[in-house]
């Protein structure tokens, strides 16, 4: 919400007989009184006769007292006849201006002096508060001191107001109305019309439509070219994004998808992956209300690698290319903007993970001597797919000194031994990276996949003289599996060795492979999943 | 030509969630104990149960548990909740 010394953003909207009402760059050149309500909130109607007083006390020439309805023109013409109503109301259509002025509740106001900057807010209804801004405007313009409301009229001190309308369709804890989960189409997202001259970037950046970085304006344009790239229509469902369950049309996504600079070939990748982020085993209800680390990560399999442009090589897992960067970047702002896990609200993640930027990555194939991940999974080489993974951020392995396959996999299984914590066994799962170079070597002493994936099995495990002190996991080895590793008494770190998933990307100098732990897995927490994209 | 912009946001119609009339007293009441399941929220509640008994005259428990604090409370888990009768239920994190 604005504060007390904030410039108050420019803005024109329609008044209830048809013609404009304008807010300037710098003020209306005399103090005005913005006032946002809802046709259907008591407590706006208790303040309103108080607003009508001040107006007609003061007059025109001394205050503009605008009234901003958040409802639509019929029950906003109803409420203005019934209390009924003295000032100027103007309809905030899309709630365009709410979400600039950004209000907690209504009713809220904010005076404003003449050159629009905010004197003073007040939210909710408080006599003591509405008294001290009819004295400040009385003063101002050379009046004597006014009271608009005495203390004994029957209404109570103060009464709290209601949520204010932009906040109420995304609020947390709202019972969802009875949702038809089969049906297929939605409605068209709102338009929103910018005043002459407004600067769309910061239009975005105020109303809170992207990350922190700045985003590309979705413009109608911009939209449409997204949209022609996808041969569905705008309005149909393609996911209830969790936690909010707020509809994933395709319109919404390539909205998105615009700001967060996505070419627009790249909307068949992003249906898949709303797809899959929708899909219930990936539990993205959990996986977005965490306080862990998990971020999900995107992996990228097949010829979409190369049609679209996808880095698997160097710096795979960093700023190397538009398509990685862009594509992890619209998943984060649909599953923000549309499943409401907004950071420091429903998203309370303690440290939370760089990869809430964009998280996104492609196998490097061409230098995988064995099958790549969605080959593994059962789907075709030529198909292409993208698969969703709860993950924290990557841990590094370097290992320079190995002569040999196993050695390599012996340095991996330590960093893999630490993932969600040392001593927690037999509840996590782990993406294994290996880098080029080491996938040569364990190539050349004749490893197979599955070899590698039974190999860091079998030699990953916590001493259990690590366990004499307590912590996080002693509480669990009843349950844990006791192996002997290099003659060592160990609880083995994973359930089966399908917990740990391989892949092979990253640059072909330098011996740095990665290990991405994951969040709760299995049927209680997030399991991974894998969905096809649309060839060309 | 003025610049217009597709709202990129959520705006699922939703209904209003009313607040559940808070109660005047513990004492003789029927609680609810939702237990999310993460480790240590079964200590927590004993603790709470005997506390709720012993200092605000609670008449009667029921403990529920969630089968995983990872996803929201099934519908049997909040039908069993609603079948008890409880006139309160206090939901429990732990760790």
């Amino acid at each position: 919400m604005l504060q007390t010394g904030d410039q108050a953003p420019s803005f024109s909207l329609r008044m209830l007989d048809g013609t404009a009402w304008q807010l300037g760059r710098s003020g209306a050149g005399k103090p005005t009184l913005l006032v946002f309500f809802e046709t259907d909130c008591p407590t706006c109607r208790l303040t309103l006769p108080y607003l009508n007083r001040l107006a007609d006390s003061l007059g025109k020439d001394a205050l503009d007292v605008i009234g901003i309805s958040q409802d639509g023109e019929r029950p906003t013409r109803e409420l203005v006849e019934r209390v009924p109503v003295s000032f100027p109301v103007v309809i905030d259509q899309g709630l365009r201006v709410t979400r600039l002025y950004d209000p907690v509740a209504v009713p809220t106001l904010f005076l404003l002096n003449q050159e629009g900057r905010i004197l003073q807010t007040q939210t909710g209804f408080d006599k003591e508060g509405l008294n001290t801004i009819a004295a400040a405007i009385s003063q101002a313009v050379g009046r004597g001191p006014l009271v608009i409301a005495e203390r004994f009229d029957g209404a109570p001190e103060r009464k709290p107001g209601c949520v204010s309308r932009h906040l109420e369709a995304a609020g947390e804890g709202d019972l969802a109305a009875p949702v038809d989960v089969y049906a297929k189409r939605g409605v068209r997202a709102t338009r929103i019309e910018l005043d002459k001259g407004s600067d769309p970037d910061e239009y975005c950046r105020q109303a809170g439509f992207g990350d922190p970085l700045p985003v590309i304006p979705p413009t109608v344009e911009r939209v449409e070219r997204m949209l022609r790239a996808m041969a569905l229509p705008p309005d149909e469902i393609i996911g209830r994004i969790p936690p909010n369950y707020g509809m994933a049309t395709v319109e919404k996504i390539a909205a998105n998808a615009v700001m967060a600079g996505c070419a627009p070939e790249m909307m068949r990748v992003l249906v898949a992956l709303v797809r899959a982020a929708c899909d219930e085993r990936f539990n993205l209800h959990g996986v977005q209300a965490t306080t862990h680390f998990a971020a999900p990560l995107v992996i990228v399999n097949g010829p979409v690698r190369h049609e679209l442009g996808f880095a698997c090589r160097s710096n795979v897992l960093s700023n190397v290319a538009r398509a990685n960067s862009t594509l992890g970047r619209a998943l984060q702002l649909i599953l923000t903007n549309l499943g409401g896990a907004r950071p420091g609200e429903i998203d309370m993640s303690t440290l939370g993970n760089p990869g809430k930027f964009s998280y996104c990555m492609a196998e490097n194939e061409e230098e995988n001597p064995w099958e790549p991940l969605h080959v593994d999974l059962g789907f075709e080489p030529y198909q292409s797919t993208v698969t969703l993974f709860a993950a924290e951020p990557p841990r590094g392995v370097s290992e320079h000194n190995a002569r040999e396959g196993r050695q390599i996999l012996k340095a991996i299984s330590y960093t893999l031994a630490t993932v969600w914590s040392y001593r927690v066994c037999a509840m996590q799962e782990a993406v294994v990276i290996l880098c080029p170079e080491h996938v040569k070597t364990l190539r050349r002493d004749g490893f197979t996949k599955q070899e590698v994936r039974d190999f860091l099995f079998q030699n990953t495990g916590v001493p259990l003289r690590e366990y004499r002190d307590g912590g996080e996991g002693t509480q669990y080895v009843k349950l844990y599996e006791e192996v002997l590793i290099d003659g060592e008494p160990c609880y083995r770190k994973f359930r089966q060795p399908e917990a740990i998933k391989i892949l092979v990307a990253g640059g072909t100098a330098g011996k740095f492979s990665a290990v991405i732990g994951s969040w709760a897995t299995g049927p209680r927490g997030s399991q991974m999943v894998t969905y096809p994209i649309a060839a060309r | 030509m003025p610049i217009i912009l597709i709202n990129p946001l959520d705006e699922t119609p939703r209904l209003q969630g009313q607040v559940a009339p808070r109660l005047d007293t513990l004492a003789g009441k029927k609680i609810g104990l939702l237990d999310i399941s993460k480790p240590g929220g079964n200590l927590f509640l004993d603790h709470l149960d005997r506390l709720l008994k012993e200092r605000y005259g609670v008449r009667e428990i029921v403990r529920v548990t969630k089968p995983t604090f990872t996803k929201p409370a099934p519908g049997e888990v909040l039908d069993r909740l609603l079948g008890a009768d409880c006139q309160g239920v206090i939901e429990a994190l732990a760790d």
